[in-house]
């Protein structure tokens, strides 16, 4: 190194290490070094949510999931009144919930209304604004038209009114799109983001979303209808089929959005998140219910404890995900090694 | 016309006017004193109550200066070998940036902003109308740079504006005002274009040939976002100054993620009907 010159630095043809010239404050010019940064300062900044937009997410998924089944049980021609007033009394609930969370995450919650003054596609948070608002509101007719069908309202003529005035079969139908939407597009909500481990997994994010809430739907339902004893024998036959089936597709999706994350998935399994993770979402939420639901013979016991372990799951699912969220966008390692070359999402990808 | 700024790092040197003039003109809080011990550098990062930070590169060099060295011919540019080849950046470098909002031209903020507060000007600035804003905070984690954050107490998010006030009045922005360097220098970005390429070219003939604009669709522009109207002059790589090298736009994929939910939609739904048969 003793006849290294000035012009040899800048050339690059210096103390060469690794065909990179060395620089001032980067004694390593490893290419994977891990010094990369502005004294470890997140280059991004993470999103604030708490609490409010997981749980958003669990009973959002919840709802669309619910309105799913039983649509499609319409459809089938398979009326099952049992089923059907679980149904649309979970979406008006669900429904009523959501808002509620949302609005109390904003920083100005008194302007909720101004996410309603324009409507932009490439926004995931505007798309789901206005597909709570139109599947709320459709649901919230269907629910309407339910407590008059069961006598909530009184038997007098407004009930009357309301069951002849709102066409059930339509509704339901109309609403089927923008009840799924609101279920998958929380999966878009994230990875549109500049976060690692989100962005990263933009092509099954909404599809992991919206088979884990199914999955707690369908536990939801069956644990309803379990536990008030009702519900025909073959909505709990197709319900304990659907279950089973969406718990290997929710399970299949994991394992590949993990794959896809690769190195960026880590937060997933630290200390912090591993617990909600490994022991929530994957282990009592999906491995203890599919034991459940493939062994032997079904009981109400068994169908009732594995409907708990789902939803219980489906929580710390989307907890998991907001927390692994956060570290990975404080971790200025994973994001300088996600934006510098081919990793992030580039424009000519596609699904 | 599109305005915007240059940032020349090379001539910097970290007096942080900009950073005080920003805070007054736009009458943005104090963040409280903290003590980083990283370096003299205690601001730490851009955020919704801070809109320019002049980030301070201190890491001294290993290797010491040996032997008998004419620190005065060092500093004023000699480009011979130095004896007992020693290295010019040997004495450590202190280098300092000016950091603020890139100004996207395709903004990351703007296209996640639900309530379309945050929008594009007549100076072509992005801009968050603070009367629209609601403070759902979404487009703090879409932005690349970490511009944005939620301003604590008030809730609505934050940045720089490009002093929008100032400019309808036809005056500069107060930090590019301040710099007593021209490190900050504002105008059309065409003419910034320019102007930067010059500077680099007049730094490669000097013997800096490190010296890169950073902002270009090239570098720190790159998967969709096309560049920035806020340019900077760099010597280092950009991780370095806390900057991605490679950002994409978000946004860029929300279609086909709408597109993969549909088709998950469309089997989940299948495999709901199928269920249903005995
Ligand atoms: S740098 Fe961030 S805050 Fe500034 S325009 Fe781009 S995305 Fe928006
Ligand atoms: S916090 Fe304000 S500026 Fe940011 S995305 Fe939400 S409404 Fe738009």
């Amino acid at each position: 190194m003793s006849d290294t010159t000035r012009q040899d630095l800048t050339q690059g043809n210096g103390h060469v290490t690794n065909g990179r010239p060395e620089t001032s404050h980067h004694p390593e010019t490893d290419p994977k070094r891990e010094d990369k940064h502005y004294y470890g300062i997140p280059p991004i900044k993470h999103a604030h949510w708490t609490w409010q937009i997981p749980v958003y997410f669990w009973i959002g998924g919840i709802g669309a999931g619910t309105h799913l089944f039983s649509t499609v049980a319409q459809l089938l021609g398979h009326d099952d009144p049992a089923l059907k007033r679980a149904s649309r009394y979970t979406v008006l609930v669900t429904m009523i919930l959501s808002p509620i969370m949302l609005i109390w995450d904003l920083g100005r919650p008194e302007r909720f209304y101004n996410m309603m003054r324009i409507l932009k596609l490439r926004s995931p948070m505007s798309t789901q604004s206005w597909s709570l608002l139109i599947f709320g509101n459709l649901g919230g007719l269907l629910a309407a038209r339910q407590a008059a069908e069961d006598g909530l309202m009184g038997r007098n003529a407004l009930s009357g009114l309301l069951i002849r005035l709102i066409p059930e079969r339509l509704l339901s139908l109309l609403a089927l799109p923008f009840g799924l939407f609101v279920g998958f597009n929380t999966g878009n909500l994230i990875s549109a983001t500049s976060v690692p481990i989100w962005a990263r997994n933009w092509a099954l994010m909404a599809p992991t979303f919206l088979a884990s809430g199914l999955s707690t739907a369908l536990s939801w339902l069956s644990l309803v209808l379990h536990l008030t004893r009702s519900g025909e024998p073959k909505t709990l036959r197709a319900l304990h089929r659907a279950e089973r089936a969406t718990i290997v597709i929710e399970a299949g999706l994991i394992a590949a959005s993990l794959v896809r994350m690769s190195r960026w998935g880590k937060p997933l399994f630290s200390k912090s998140v591993a617990p909600l993770f490994v022991g929530g979402a994957l282990l009592s939420g999906i491995a203890a219910p599919a034991a459940l639901l493939f062994s032997g013979k079904q009981t109400r016991g068994k169908s009732i404890l594995s409907s708990l372990l789902v939803l219980a799951g489906g929580l710390a699912f989307r907890f998991a995900l907001i927390k692994a969220g956060r570290i990975s966008a404080d971790d200025p390692e994973a994001y300088f090694t996600f934006a510098s070359d081919r990793s992030a999402p580039q424009p000519e990808d596609k699904v | 016309m599109a305005t915007g700024f240059l940032t020349d790092t090379t001539v910097c040197i970290g007096c942080k006017a900009c950073e005080v003039a920003c805070k007054q003109w736009n009458q943005l809080p104090a963040d409280g004193y903290e003590f980083t011990g990283d370096s003299y550098d205690n601001t730490k990062q851009l955020s919704g109550t801070t809109w320019r930070h002049v980030a301070f590169i201190e890491n001294p060099k290993k290797k010491r200066l040996t032997g008998d060295i004419d620190l005065v011919a060092l500093a004023e540019d000699v480009t011979e070998p130095l004896p007992n080849g020693a290295e010019l950046d040997a004495l450590g470098r202190w280098a300092f940036m000016s950091d603020v909002c890139k100004h996207c031209v395709a903004a990351p903020c703007q296209q996640a902003c639900p309530t379309g507060s945050i929008i594009r000007n007549e100076f072509d600035n992005v801009y968050i109308q603070p009367d629209i804003c609601n403070g759902c905070g979404y487009c703090v984690p879409a932005c690349p740079y970490g511009v944005i954050t939620q301003a604590p107490h008030d809730g609505r998010a934050f940045k720089c504006t490009l002093c929008y006030d100032r400019q309808v009045d036809g005056l500069e922005p107060a930090c590019a005002k301040a710099c007593p360097t021209n490190s900050i220098q504002f105008g059309d970005v065409e003419d910034l274009k320019v102007m930067a390429e010059e500077r680099v070219q007049e730094l490669h003939d000097k013997g800096y040939t490190q010296a890169y604009v950073w902002g270009t669709p090239e570098v720190g522009g790159t998967g969709g976002i096309d560049g920035n109207h806020s340019k900077f002059i760099l010597m280092d790589e950009p991780e370095t100054y806390n900057l991605p090298k490679h950002p994409y736009l978000p946004q860029e994929k929300v279609k086909g993620g709408v597109v993969a939910g549909a088709i998950a939609a469309g089997v989940l739904g299948a495999v709901v009907a199928l269920a249903f048969r005995d």
